[in-house]
């Protein structure tokens, strides 16, 4: 490794869990995300993208080195792209989409009514390899990229502190509500949670060890600061507070306190509008866990109702990112400072710059956050 | 009959799904006009959306709503022999072109035809063509336009600037909705009105169909 770039990636570091624990900083870390736009930018076709197991670590550092001016990057993706998040199959460019289309999750019951018993009385990793083969179409190809992701996931992560970068989260499994309601699909799960609430409870917490296990033992294979809980279809919009009372919250306190005693930052990869639960997330243990919110949670009302009990990572719509201008980028960055800033704050992407970003307005982001940035 | 209709009107309300399919399947029997049950559905159907609009309902909810509508109309069409129910308007739906995501689509095809809407669900990654064809041959006032995916807003704008040249726009709404749609996407695309749940878009259905 060039020794330059081990001392940037040592200051970074020290920078970013400084933002994190929500310390005084010199200036506010940039974070990265932009799954799609690194190909797109970089000139790769989505096809070769999910098909080539080294290509998301090489295409998104060749983005961020091209684009300058990054701390480090949010989730860090590795391998082959497979079955998506919670069981839901997807459709791939080049298979069912076209070549340089994005890949999308189609939404179809992998997982049964009957399977909630299989969770309960033989244990979720049963229920796991059961399930998997209807969600994967190809099965072969998908062992062989889990065992290439066994032998080469560690050593092509790596490449990002070759770089000089921080990678502040792997995937995590997150919360239950969150596979169940991948795997079921989006109307099925929620249509269970009024017609069999007690067994999707029961389940659920049938489910909860074995997330925590998995989530620890990916989280300590790879070199990453912290591991993402999704929160999408546990967002407060879909639920009631009844519902997200006992289906969310529970395993969310539970897995983030799981990950911190293992010196494992949670990264609450929130969708959504969280305006409702934010007092809530003062129940999470302080200055351990970042909000990572997509544009569309009032950050002044986080910063009124949780303060410096937690960091925030975010938020720049990916809607700016896609039709904004470098202007809107550079006043909408410009405010999060003034408003949300500088302690506690990592500038990142909302969720994540989509593929249709344009590049103008990621150097535009760049620009804003090292321009108001500084302390 | 108002005993009925309110009787129907709560259980829907209350989302009490297998209180609500014994006592339409019962009613059937009794002999009442599958076309009165249907009205009173209905209004539960309304009420679910004032619970969603004043908070008491999330999203959750207005889909189990929808789902058990969509049970008491599978029981009822065969009975209608015929008849149909006086309907508000016509509306043409569809998830545009690049994007195959149909959750949103679903739920607010579900919500409209339940509060009395006649729709015509055109799918997922519908291209401009086939919204127009739908337009022409429904004679449609209202269409709406789902997406999740930021790369679908220029399918959404092609959308619009196509029923432009054909010269259909001035004959038909345009609502867009889906996760990371607002006000600036609504202008960008040229359509009329936005929303992010199924409750905006009933809402914008009854602004603009008289």
């Amino acid at each position: 490794m060039n020794g330059d770039n081990e001392k940037l990636y040592q200051e970074r570091l020290d920078l970013i869990k400084k933002a994190i624990h929500v310390e005084p900083v010199d200036r506010i870390p940039v974070i990265y995300m932009g799954d799609a736009f690194s190909p797109r930018y970089m000139g790769m076709k989505l096809s070769q993208y999910v098909s080539d197991p080294e290509a998301p670590v090489d295409v998104t550092v060749a983005a961020m080195d091209r684009i300058g001016g990054f701390d480090g990057i949010n989730l860090a993706g590795v391998g082959r792209r497979s079955a998506g998040f919670g069981l839901g199959r997807m459709k791939m460019p080049g298979r069912e989409l076209p070549e340089d289309s994005v890949w999308q999750v189609e939404e179809i019951e992998i997982m049964k009514p009957e399977d909630y018993d299989t969770i309960i009385e033989k244990g979720y990793p049963v229920f796991l390899s059961e399930a998997l083969p209807r969600a994967i179409k190809d099965m072969e190809a998908f062992q062989a990229n889990m065992a290439w992701m066994v032998a080469n996931a560690g050593r092509k992560l790596q490449d990002y502190r070759n770089h000089g970068y921080v990678i502040i989260s792997g995937f995590g499994m997150g919360v239950p509500l969150e596979l169940f309601a991948g795997a079921r699909s989006t109307p099925q799960f929620f249509y269970d949670l009024y017609r069999r609430p007690d067994k999707v409870k029961a389940a659920m917490d049938a489910t909860m060890p074995t997330l925590i296990q998995m989530t620890i033992m990916i989280t300590k294979m790879s070199p990453v600061l912290g591991s993402w809980i999704g929160g999408f279809r546990g967002a407060p919009p879909f639920l009631s507070p009844k519902l997200w009372d006992k289906f969310f919250f529970p395993y969310l306190l539970q897995m983030v306190e799981a990950l911190v005693e293992n010196d494992i930052v949670p990264i609450l990869h929130f969708d959504q509008c969280w305006d409702r639960e934010l007092s809530r997330l003062r129940e999470l243990p302080a200055k351990k866990c970042v909000l990572n919110p997509d544009g569309m949670t009032d950050l002044r009302k986080f910063k009124e109702v949780v303060g410096d009990h937690m960091s925030i990572m975010g938020d720049v719509p990916s809607t700016l990112f896609a039709i904004g201008t470098p202007e809107e980028i550079r006043n909408y960055v410009r405010d999060l400072v003034r408003d949300i800033g500088p302690q506690g704050l990592l500038l990142a992407p909302g969720c994540d710059a989509p593929v249709n970003t344009k590049p103008e307005n990621m150097k535009a982001f760049v620009a804003a956050a090292h321009e108001f940035g500084k302390v | 009959m108002i005993t009925m209709e309110s009787s129907f009107e709560q259980k829907i309300a209350d989302l009490q799904e297998e209180e609500i399919l014994t006592l339409v399947r019962r009613e059937l029997e009794s002999g009442i006009d599958p076309i009165e049950i249907l009205n009173a559905c209905q209004k539960g159907m309304e009420l679910v959306g004032e619970r969603f609009s004043t908070g008491i309902y999330f999203i959750s909810d207005l889909m189990m709503a929808g789902e058990i509508f969509r049970q008491i109309s599978s029981i009822l069409s065969p009975k209608l022999g015929g008849k149909s129910i006086s309907k508000r308007g016509k509306v043409v739906f569809g998830t545009v072109k690049g994007d195959i995501h149909d959750i949103g689509k679903d739920l607010v095809v579900g919500i409209l035809r339940s509060v009395g809407y006649e729709v015509k669900d055109l799918g997922v990654d519908v291209p401009s063509e086939r919204f127009m064809e739908a337009v022409r041959e429904t004679g449609a006032t209202v269409l709406g336009l789902s997406c999740l995916l930021t790369v679908a807003f220029d399918s959404m704008k092609e959308t619009v600037k196509a029923l432009e040249v054909a010269g259909l726009r001035s004959k038909v709404r345009i609502m867009i909705g889906g996760g990371p749609v607002n006000e600036k996407v609504c202008k960008y695309t040229g359509a009329d009105g936005w929303g992010n749940n199924p409750q905006a878009a009933v809402n914008l259905c009854k602004e603009w169909i008289a």
